[in-house]
């Protein structure tokens, strides 16, 4: 806690800073000095801190030709026309209205800052430490000579990715924006969606020496307070040198640290973040970072997709369901395909049976090693496709599937339905919207093969129970993982399997416990149930 | 919130060290892949030949130590599946070894002296373990039907691989070579033996009649069991010569293909089949085609006996004409009258033939038993009892047929 | 917030219901239709009547209790030693209840499907499952039971439908049945199928509102009577009572003789065997998770995960043992008599408590 900071304000613009002190060794001996009046007293020590910064601008001047002063920033860090213009100049060239006034000792801080300066981010600051840290927060500051506080401008530029298409999370209909990196254009991704005073951002800060700026999106009203409460309990408990991505949090804030499901759900897209903080989630976003974590997560958020609800709920329904389907396919296939070869080949229609037994007439290993090896060797080739280079990763990816298969097959090294196997099982991983989810499906379809050559059908249901039951113990946020599935909710199972139409689900889902549960206008479902105009319809005769 | 994290944890860490353990604990008892075992498509059961009992292997007793069932030794042979063989996949030119032709099975002959000593001894010959998972058919030679089938059933109730829905099968002389029979129709023979039948059933030659349903309706007490009555053409392809009904286990009469007519009749089952028709006051003949039947079967106790009577309705088409007799409105009227009487008489000859033997196949024993109890438990109670009542009770039949289409034509 | 209170009625339903269908559903027609023959549905139902008496007397119990199990309010009923010695006996009871059940998985198991896995690998495999489940707390024993329900439901429920076609209405006549052998004996027999219903003791103190104990007990009880009584029906009407003499398990030789349109599954049986693995899983970790629950109030510990692997050994053991002992699988329903007396002898006292707080609630 000592390190942190929150603050209530929306921090639209201003970037954070931290209250009190930085870990920093050096910065400690200076945790109570405040800016001395002697100006070069001040460029010493801040030159001595910041010694070994090549980018670090000193730039002296003189305020109205009369006073001295000294400005820093980093050269790489920061708008230089902004600096030009809307800081140096205000500064160096006295207003006319200011012609022939005299200006007090004490006065010249005041006047500037309210008549002269005209650049909406400056503000006063008298910490010398909270002045380093702004610093490197690439503001610009201005120090004079016998004024006791620095002015201190938000004058960041970094280069930044311009807002694009999500990359993980492509959909055929829906916004095209993707989160970026910069915390402030994620934040006015979502405030522009969201144009209500309840939608609020806490701030925090995390990391030693990242200092990685962490914002707490929910919205008032609809997130349940102590969600929001337990999430900043959760993060501000995080002490580590640096987080670099959300990803370093979500570890530090998910139930159960070594289960294969992640409890924490992310995003790229902005129009999904909304969409869950309207569900009365809670998303966290980080500078840096493309990625929200959306909490409390539950299972069926990770084949769901923000497609579903723009398509007529018939067809979101139906690309749920084959989705769904994929998902199973992808866990259960292999141990499925396993189990009935080596255990119960009664299963199979007979003339089938003869047929496969032919197949695998020349295959030397026994249905669950071969199975593993392909598997194994599909993930590998996966994780090759992932990593490489886009123009190579195609190339790369049809020698695999189509060269090692059909080779495979004439080798005698595996049998044509198990290449069919495990074809369709890795599609149906891919079919799987979340990538975190789908890695959870493929390591535990391992754990069912085992089981499958052990014992059979009996080992697959054995497997498949530990997963479940485990599944069911889970929690997100003390929200029970397979809700609202497992204490059955009927306003939520409407959202489950199939995607009701948007004025049946006029309650937001129970598991997140919203505090304001109605959604959709009682007057709105009304509507739907009568029977639509027809102003253009055969005219009557009169 | 923290201890409870902690405990979950400890959870954790011991699921997995249990599901490392596993596999250590568990070996791969009951694998067997596809292609090692040898999958037994049919089984025919004939009585050896006296002479062959030097044949046997000594797998499951040593000549003369054990006392030996005082029974003739059987001779079975299993149509066993070649991996390999049958290709994926359309055609035969998938993989280097082509087919071409060649047997796709394997039929082997062994003798033993019961079903699980031949089974034993046929283990013995192969190298893989046998598997009745897909046995089809089961074919026992009207020798041995005739004997006695309690111990092949027996064998193959007890077996938890084999089906329900197998077809057993009684075939006129040797079961053997239909074992060997290769159609060439099939990719494998067993499968067109089965299809035969199961085809047979959809369209009305052969009532469903899969060996569970020849279990159950042979330990009912008021119902006999009945099997196809099979038999091997000239070109491989398979005759259903009429069916083989049964007393107890004992096969005791084998009615032609046209009484199993009667008999899906007395029962009500659709569709039927064809018969010719003599149309009455003309030379010529139609075929008519039963579609639809239905049958009512109710009895009343008269002296101490039940006393049957079977309506049924017979509802068909006239699918031919011979010569050159025209329908007309009294023209269908006759048909129908004269087909009633046919039918009527043909239903009759196969009820008495099922008395003379004691055999009730269509199950009137189990009206009684349903509808009667206090009758039943008083007079009867037990199979034998029925047995020997079903020979004398009276069956009264009657029947009615209505022509319903002609066909495209209306000449 | 009362975290203890969150189980509602239809989880409470899905608990009584899960619970009580499991290892007795494959040889359920045989037990009823050796009483009675045709009779046999008539006998479920008669069966499920006597069930329903019990779990009525455990579910007023119950609810005159709200917040206590039955090992808490038993020593206000019947004092506090006796009720101690009474604990131990239900304890004792469900311990061998839980094992008697895994034992006859086992057997099925290995007589059909793994037929050279050794018994004690199976059971083993099946008990460590509910000992680790056992682990969490009620309210994901509830879940557990709630989500498993339509995977228990479906393919029983598939099969009766799928079977119809080879039904034979004359199978079920007459519907008094034409012999009867021991009609007591069968009833109580099939009652002691319905023993799982006993976990509604421990569900009730944790229930939302706990009156609504009754409905959760009448629904939870229906819905597993008809599916019995379903299945009865189906199978009796498929095979005739004759046939399912002669059938260890006709419950799944009905699977055996089921096959799904177009060919899908050329045969049922083990597909349905290993979908009522499900079922026989949630019943084990029922009766489990009663004995370590009775244990831990009966020691009045706060937490039971203490005795989730605790007791498995024993469990196991006298598995193991009654395997050896009891021989081949045609006696085994003497274990079901042992079950049933036990029974009695649970109702009987219960019958007792109840007569007690009604006098101490008139005094």
């Amino acid at each position: 806690m000592r390190f942190l900071r929150k603050r209530s304000n929306d921090g639209k613009k201003s970037p954070a800073l931290p209250d009190q002190l930085s870990p920093d060794k050096v910065l400690e001996q200076y945790k109570d000095r405040t800016i001395s009046t002697n100006l070069e007293e001040n460029i010493k020590l801040i030159n001595s801190l910041l010694e070994a910064n090549p980018d670090l601008v000193t730039r002296r001047f003189h305020v109205f030709g009369k006073y001295p002063a000294v400005m820093f920033y980093f050269s790489n860090m920061v708008d230089q026309t902004m600096i030009n213009f809307d800081i140096l100049k205000p500064f160096i060239y006295m207003p006319p209205h200011l012609e022939g006034r005299k200006i007090g000792d004490g006065q010249l801080k005041n006047i500037l800052i309210n008549e002269t300066i005209i650049h909406s981010g400056a503000r006063l600051q008298s910490n010398i430490v909270r002045v380093i840290d702004a610093i490197l927060e690439a503001d610009s500051v201005v120090l004079i000579e016998g004024v006791d506080e620095a002015f201190l401008f938000s004058t960041r530029n970094v280069e930044s990715r311009a807002v694009g298409q999500p990359q993980t999370e492509q959909v055929i209909r829906g916004p095209r924006e993707g989160f970026v990196e910069s915390l402030s254009t994620n934040t006015a991704l979502m405030r522009y969606r969201l144009k209500t005073p309840s939608f609020q951002i806490r701030n925090m800060v995390i990391g030693k020496y990242t200092k990685s700026n962490i914002s707490i999106c929910y919205i008032k009203g609809i997130a349940n307070p102590d969600l929001v409460k337990e999430v900043e309990n959760r993060l501000s408990k995080i002490k580590i040198d640096g987080v670099l991505d959300t990803g370093y949090l979500e570890q530090f804030i998910e139930d159960n640290h070594i289960s294969p499901f992640p409890q924490v759900l992310y995003t790229e897209r902005p129009d999904k973040a909304v969409a869950q903080l309207l569900e009365g989630r809670v998303a966290i976003l980080m500078d840096g970072s493309p990625f929200a974590l959306i909490v409390p997560t539950v299972f069926t958020q990770f084949y769901q997709v923000t497609e579903d609800y723009y398509e007529r709920p018939v067809m979101g329904s139906f690309i749920r369901l084959s989705r769904l389907l994929a998902l199973i396919f992808a866990l259960i296939v292999p141990s499925l395909y396993v189990a009935v070869i080596s255990f119960n080949p009664e299963l199979l229609p007979t003339e089938f049976a003869v047929a496969v037994a032919g197949g695998r007439a020349s295959v030397p290993y026994p249905t669950v090693v071969e199975v593993f090896m392909m598997e194994t060797a599909m993930e590998v080739l996966r994780e090759a496709t992932v990593r490489l280079p886009k123009q190579v990763g195609g190339a790369l990816s049809i020698v695999g599937v189509l060269i090692i298969g059909q080779a495979a097959v004439a080798a005698g090294f595996a049998s044509p339905i198990t290449v069919v196997v495990i074809a369709l099982t890795t599609i149906g991983s891919f079919a799987t919207p979340a990538y975190n989810a789908a890695l959870a499906l493929r390591l535990l379809r391992f754990f069912l093969i085992i089981m499958a050559g052990i014992f059979g059908l009996y080992g697959v249901m054995i497997g498949l129970i530990l997963i479940s039951n485990h599944l069911l113990s889970l929690r997100s946020f003390g929200i029970p993982y397979m809700s609202p599935i497992a204490p059955g909710n009927l306003q939520g199972v409407k959202d489950t399997l199939i995607r009701a139409p948007l004025w049946w689900m006029k309650k937001r889902p129970e598991s997140s416990q919203p505090v304001n549960e109605d959604r959709v206008s009682g007057q709105t479902v009304q509507a739907t149930k009568e029977p639509p105009d027809n102003p253009l319809g055969p005219k009557r005769s009169n | 919130m923290g201890n409870k994290k902690c405990t979950k944890t400890g959870n954790k860490a011991k699921l997995l060290i249990l599901l490392l353990l596993m596999p250590l604990i568990a070996g791969c008892w009951d694998r067997s892949e596809l292609d090692e075992r040898a999958l037994v498509l049919g089984i025919s059961i004939d009585k050896a030949d006296p002479e062959t009992e030097k044949e046997e292997p000594d797998v499951s007793h040593l000549p003369g130590q054990e006392p030996l069932p005082a029974k003739d030794m059987i001779r079975l042979t299993a149509q066993l599946a070649v991996p390999g063989r049958i290709p994926l996949g359309p055609g035969g030119q998938g993989g280097g070894a082509s087919p071409g032709g060649s047997q796709t099975i394997w039929p082997l002959s062994v003798v033993g002296h019961s079903m699980s000593d031949a089974i034993a001894n046929l283990q013995q010959q192969i190298s893989s373990p046998l598997f009745l998972g897909h046995l089809r058919t089961i074919v026992v030679s009207e020798e041995i039907a005739r004997k006695e089938l309690k111990d092949i059933n027996d064998y193959f109730r007890r077996n938890p691989e084999v089906r329900r829905t197998t077809w057993m099968m009684v075939s006129s002389g040797k079961a053997e070579p239909l074992m060997r029979s290769a159609p060439e129709i099939e990719r494998v023979p067993t499968l067109y033996l089965m299809m035969t039948l199961e085809q047979a059933v959809k369209l009305g030659k052969f009532p469903q009649d899969f060996i569970g349903v020849f279990w159950s309706r042979s330990v009912k007490k008021g119902q006999e069991g009945f099997l196809p009555y099979v038999e091997v053409q000239k070109k491989d392809n398979i005759l259903i010569q009429g069916m083989a009904y049964f007393k107890g286990t004992k096969m005791v009469g084998k009615p032609s293909p046209l009484e199993i007519a009667a008999y899906m009749g007395i029962k009500g089952e659709s569709p039927g089949g064809y018969q010719l028709v003599k149309i009455p006051g003309t030379k010529s003949q139609a075929v008519f085609a039963a579609t639809q039947r239905k049958s009512k079967i109710d009895f009343k106790i008269v002296h101490g006996r039940p006393d049957f009577s079977v309506k049924v309705w017979i509802e068909g088409n006239i699918n031919e004409i011979n010569a050159d007799a025209h329908l007309n409105d009294d023209n269908i009227k006759d048909i129908e009258r004269a087909e009633a009487k046919r039918v009527q008489k043909i239903y009759g000859d196969l009820v008495s033939n099922t008395q003379k033997d004691g055999s009730d196949i269509f199950g009137f024993g189990e009206y009684v038993r349903a509808k009667a109890p206090k009758y039943w438990n008083r007079e009867i109670r037990t199979v034998e009892q029925w047995q020997n009542m079903y020979k004398d009770v009276s069956v009264h039949i009657q029947t009615m047929v209505r022509v319903r289409r002609v066909g495209m034509t209306t000449s | 917030m009362d975290n203890t209170r969150k189980i509602t009625v239809i989880q409470a339903t899905a608990v009584l219901i899960s619970t009580i269908i499991g290892v007795g559903i494959l040889a359920l027609p045989r037990f009823a239709v050796q009483t009675a023959e045709t009779g046999a549905p008539l006998v479920t139902l008669l069966g499920i009547l006597v069930a329903s008496a019990g779990l009525w007397l455990i579910t007023v119990l119950g609810v005159r209790f709200p917040s206590k199990t039955i090992v808490q309010y038993s020593e206000e009923i019947i004092g506090k030693w006796l009720a101690r010695f009474g604990s131990l006996l239900i304890i004792g009871f469900f311990a061998i209840l839980t094992s008697l059940a895994a034992r006859e998985f086992g057997e099925v198991v290995v007589t059909t499907v793994l037929r050279n896995t050794p018994l004690e690998v199976t059971v083993i495999v099946m008990l460590l499952l509910a000992a680790v489940s056992s682990r969490h707390g009620l309210e994901t024993f509830v879940y557990i039971h709630y989500f498993y329900l339509p995977l228990i439901l479906a393919p029983a429920l598939m099969i009766v439908v799928l079977s119809l076609k080879n039904a034979e209405l004359l199978n079920l006549l007459p519907v008094m049945g034409n012999e009867h052998k021991e009609l007591l004996g069968g009833v109580l027999t099939i009652a002691a199928l319905f023993q799982g219903s006993f976990i509604i003791s421990i569900v009730i103190p944790h229930m939302r509102r706990p009156g609504q104990a009754y409905k959760a007990s009448f629904m939870g009880m229906s819905v597993a009577g008809v599916l019995y009584f379903l299945i009865v029906v189906a199978t009796v009407a498929v095979f005739g009572p004759e046939e399912i003499k002669r059938l260890l398990w006709p419950t799944l030789e009905l699977a055996k003789t089921t096959s799904l349109p177009a060919n899908i599954l050329e045969r049922l049986d083990a597909a349905f065997l290993a979908v009522w693995v499900t079922a026989v899983f949630t019943t084990l970790y029922s009766s489990y998770f009663l004995t370590i629950h009775c244990m831990s109030k009966l020691f009045r510990l706060r937490d039971h995960k203490l005795f989730s692997f605790f007791v498995m050994p024993f469990v196991f053991f006298y598995c193991d043992g009654a395997a050896k002992h009891s021989g081949t699988l045609p006696n085994h329903s003497d274990c079901r008599t042992d079950r049933s007396d036990c029974d009695h002898w649970l109702s009987v006292s219960a019958v007792g408590g109840f007569h007690h707080t009604k006098k101490k609630g008139y005094t």
